[in-house]
């Protein structure tokens, strides 16, 4: 196949014809955050800015959306299904670490339910993602499997090149179809524009296999007792976690004889996550609460679905109130004898 | 034909003497009417403004809240505390942009059944001017049924 | 700086504090919370411009399961919460080895270099940087430029526009709000076992985030915190969606001085604001 290039200008077209034909665009803006954008022009393409401080997730996984409406109906109750979301969504300029989230949490969400609502968001998407120029002392996809040329997730892939060109690469049959109803934008690759060199390194943090071999052996460990110890349950990290995707199911009324039942986001450093009926509560205390959020990032998603429910975006750790850093407590763990139970 | 708009008031009104006060006004057959329903709650002490909210989100236009007299309160102080509290929560609501005025406050004994009839009377027909509210009630509009979905399932 | 050291060190040594919260310094010179239990781990600790956080917060959590004093590090504004704490009775003075700190202004974001750009909305107008008591005290006292307190400006324009205009401006900040709760979690102020939101019979607040739930809890929050906030800004620096959350809880504050000429986390024996009344308070809008 022949190699694609495509102008930033011509890229800017093309956004406008797909909201003339009513499709959602998500990208970045000028304040590197994701956005529905309403005008080509909000688009900010940098590879070289920091991940935005929310992941894209709530447009496929909303932190709120209803999944029916209910209504008393004299001695019966009427039900009614939302109005399902048929616009076709494109994600342009996602990083590998945003772009790569959306496989790992299908997993969860087509495992023994299929989710209806995330696949038909899924299914009627189109991620653009771009190579990333950004590194600091939260990254660490190259760590879990992930690096900044991973296109992992992403149907088509920009790199860019001088003179604010990109090098086009399609990935999927979705990609290769978009290419082809949008050709007359794309122009052959003649070498003309020379690739940016990518200026930063992303050093090597740990050992994935090393930290999972002891995750799987300590459970109990002393470890846990201070890890977790300043955190304070905001569960900040979750929510803007690419990865994160637990939910709570609620009824909420409407007036006094209808109402709807809600999927909202919701996140296990939360004290009240695990707390039974009864009044039990088994995660009692934050720092249980803090082994359980990295054990299923970088351990039991791993039995369960074979993938790390991480892409080492470091979002968590940019926006913790008290800088706890996911990298440097798997980095601690990396530091651990295999069985350290001993050193108690 | 617009239908002519007839305002839901909830009153919160305190056990020993806004209650007793409002039932005077029935036992005496005052007239009023009807637009307002009445909580009974122990003291205006009870009266957490989350019960405001509350009413505004279940489509009440306006909210009374009334009770015993300063001095009079069956807890000796309940209303005193109360009164603080609104005090604060109204500049709160002003500060936000809520208007406050959809908000009535007032003292009833329990041997003030007309002072009651009066009061009730003029809040219904002060907030049938004012209409309904809209600001309040746009907000339930991710809870609301979709217009666009028609046909339900009935279910027993 | 080795004052502060040297304070913790002798303070764990001597037992005059079971433990110390205070601030260490890791490996990426991120200045963060950390509980010094030993003698040694007071040379970790540290204060800087960096120091953001309150460490306030944890007293709540702490409070129960110790025997012997909590040590903890406070700049002034802190101070403010510990103060607040002790007055609504959640800790006891005598339960506390107090060691201030002479602050000299703290950083906005944690990323940057501290100056006149780069510092907190309560440092432009702090009034004490010397913690007004304390069981020992730490850091010189240095000057800094204290930039223009652009919140007041903004909340001077807010006053002054129509009720429309403002329900529309928190309208639009209320919408962003997704339901995290950090902005409760790190309130030191926010220390209820089971916090309004979290009460489902009846729902008071939706925990969805629309319109209406987020409406409710923002709402409710700041009614909860109104004349109660210490304006220690941690609510705003934890929000990861950049609501200005303490322009509705400094509002309530100047509502509780103008109102009642009250300020809370003042004095650790006048009764709080809600939890007193007057028999004059005003009542012209009461029929
Ligand atoms: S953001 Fe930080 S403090 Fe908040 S829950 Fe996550 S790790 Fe804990
Ligand atoms: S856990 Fe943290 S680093 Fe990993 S994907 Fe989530 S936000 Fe990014
Ligand atoms: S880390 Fe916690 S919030 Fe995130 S997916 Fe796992 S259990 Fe859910
Ligand atoms: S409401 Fe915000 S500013 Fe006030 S005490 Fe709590 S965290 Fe601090
Ligand atoms: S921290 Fe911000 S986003 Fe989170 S609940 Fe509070 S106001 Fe909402």
């Amino acid at each position: 196949m022949e190699e694609l290039i495509i102008s930033n200008d011509n890229l800017k077209k093309i956004v406008h014809e797909l909201l003339n034909n009513d499709c959602r665009v998500i990208g970045t803006t000028a304040e590197n955050k994701f956005k529905e954008i309403e005008s080509a022009d909000e688009l900010v393409l940098n590879p070289g800015s920091v991940p935005t401080g929310s992941s894209f997730k709530e447009y496929f996984f909303p932190k709120t959306e209803p999944l029916f409406f209910y209504k008393q109906n004299h001695s019966n109750v009427d039900l009614f299904d939302p109005i399902p979301d048929k616009s076709k969504i494109v994600v342009l300029g996602a990083k590998p670490c945003d772009a790569a989230a959306l496989p790992i949490i299908s997993k969860v969400f087509n495992w023994d339910y299929k989710d209806d609502l995330f696949n038909s968001r899924l299914d009627n998407s189109l991620i653009i993602g771009m190579s990333c120029h950004y590194s600091d002392e939260f990254c660490f996809c190259n760590d879990i499997g992930g690096s900044p040329e991973n296109m992992k997730g992403s149907d088509v892939f920009l790199k860019p090149l001088a003179d604010n060109y990109f090098k086009v690469t399609s990935i999927t049959p979705k990609g290769e179809a978009f290419i082809k109803e949008y050709q007359k934008y794309f122009e052959k690759d003649l070498g003309k524009n020379k690739p940016i060199e990518r200026k930063v390194e992303n050093p090597k943090h740990f050992d994935y296999d090393k930290v999972k071999t002891w995750l799987d052996n300590n459970f109990e460990n002393k470890f846990w007792d201070t890890a977790g110890e300043m955190c304070l349950g905001c569960a900040q990290c979750a929510f803007v976690c690419p990865t994160c995707h637990c939910f709570d199911i609620i009824d909420e009324q409407n007036g006094s004889c209808a109402g709807r039942r809600a999927k909202n986001w919701d996140a296990c450093q939360f004290s009240l996550f695990t707390k039974h009926a009864s009044g039990h509560n088994p995660r009692d205390n934050q720092e249980k609460r803090y082994r359980q959020r990295i054990s299923h990032k970088f351990k039991y998603y791993m039995d369960k679905f074979d993938e790390v429910l991480c892409t080492g975006c470091g979002r968590c750790s940019r926006g913790c109130p008290v800088s706890l850093d996911i990298l440097q407590v798997v980095e601690e763990i990396n530091s651990l004898p295999e069985n350290s139970n001993s050193i108690q | 034909m617009e239908e002519k708009f007839e305002p839901k008031i909830a009153a919160f009104v305190c056990n020993w003497c806004t209650y007793t006060g409002a039932d005077l006004a029935g036992t005496s057959r005052l007239k009023q009417e009807a637009n307002a329903r009445l909580i009974r709650v122990p003291c205006t002490g009870r009266i957490d403004p989350v019960f405001i909210i509350k009413a505004f989100e279940n489509g009440a236009d306006g909210v009374l809240i009334s009770g015993c007299h300063p001095g009079d309160c069956h807890y000796n102080a309940g209303n005193f505390h109360a009164r603080r509290r609104w005090i604060l929560f109204k500049n709160l609501l002003d500060f936000i942009g809520i208007d406050s005025s959809r908000l009535y406050f007032s003292w009833v004994s329990a041997s003030e059944g007309k002072k009651w009839v009066d009061i009730v009377d003029g809040v219904i027909d002060a907030v049938r001017i004012k209409g309904p509210f809209k600001q309040y009630k746009k907000m339930n509009k991710e809870i609301e049924i979709p217009v666009a979905v028609e046909e339900g399932v009935s279910v027993k | 700086m080795n004052e502060l050291k040297q304070i913790c060190k002798d303070a764990l040594t001597e037992k005059k504090a079971r433990f110390i919260i205070g601030y260490k310094e890791d490996k990426n010179k991120r200045v963060k919370p950390f509980i010094a239990k030993t003698p040694e781990d007071a040379e970790k600790l540290t204060f800087s411009h960096h120091a953001v956080n309150n460490l306030a917060v944890y007293l709540s959590r702490f409070k129960n399961n110790i025997d012997g004093k909590i040590g903890i590090v406070v700049k002034s504004c802190d101070l403010k919460a510990v103060t607040a704490l002790i007055q609504e009775n959640q800790i006891k003075r005598d339960d506390l080895f107090i060691i201030g700190v002479n602050c000299s202004g703290v950083v906005l974001d944690v990323a940057k270099e501290f100056n006149k750009d780069n510092t907190q909305i309560k440092c432009k107008y702090c009034q004490a940087k010397t913690p007004p008591y304390y069981d020992a005290l730490a850091e010189e006292s240095k000057e800094f430029e204290m930039p223009d307190d652009d919140q007041a400006e903004l909340m001077a324009k807010i006053d002054k526009m129509t009720a429309e205009e403002r329900l529309e401006f928190w309208n639009a900040e209320f919408e962003k709000c997704i339901k995290c709760y950090a902005c409760r979690q790190v309130c030191p102020m926010c220390y209820c076992e089971k916090c309004i939101v979290e009460k489902s019979e009846p729902q008071w607040i939706d925990s969805s985030s629309t319109s209406r739930g987020n409406f409710s809890w923002n709402i409710i929050r700041a009614f909860h915190q109104a004349g109660r906030c210490i304006g220690c800004h941690e609510c705003e620096r934890a929000c990861p969606m950049g609501i200005p959350l303490t322009l509705l809880t400094r509002k309530m504050g100047m509502v509780a001085f103008s109102e009642f000429g009250y300020r809370h986390g003042t004095s650790l024996t006048e009764p709080t604001l809600i939890g007193t009344y007057s028999t004059s308070d005003k009542e012209d809008f009461i029929k």
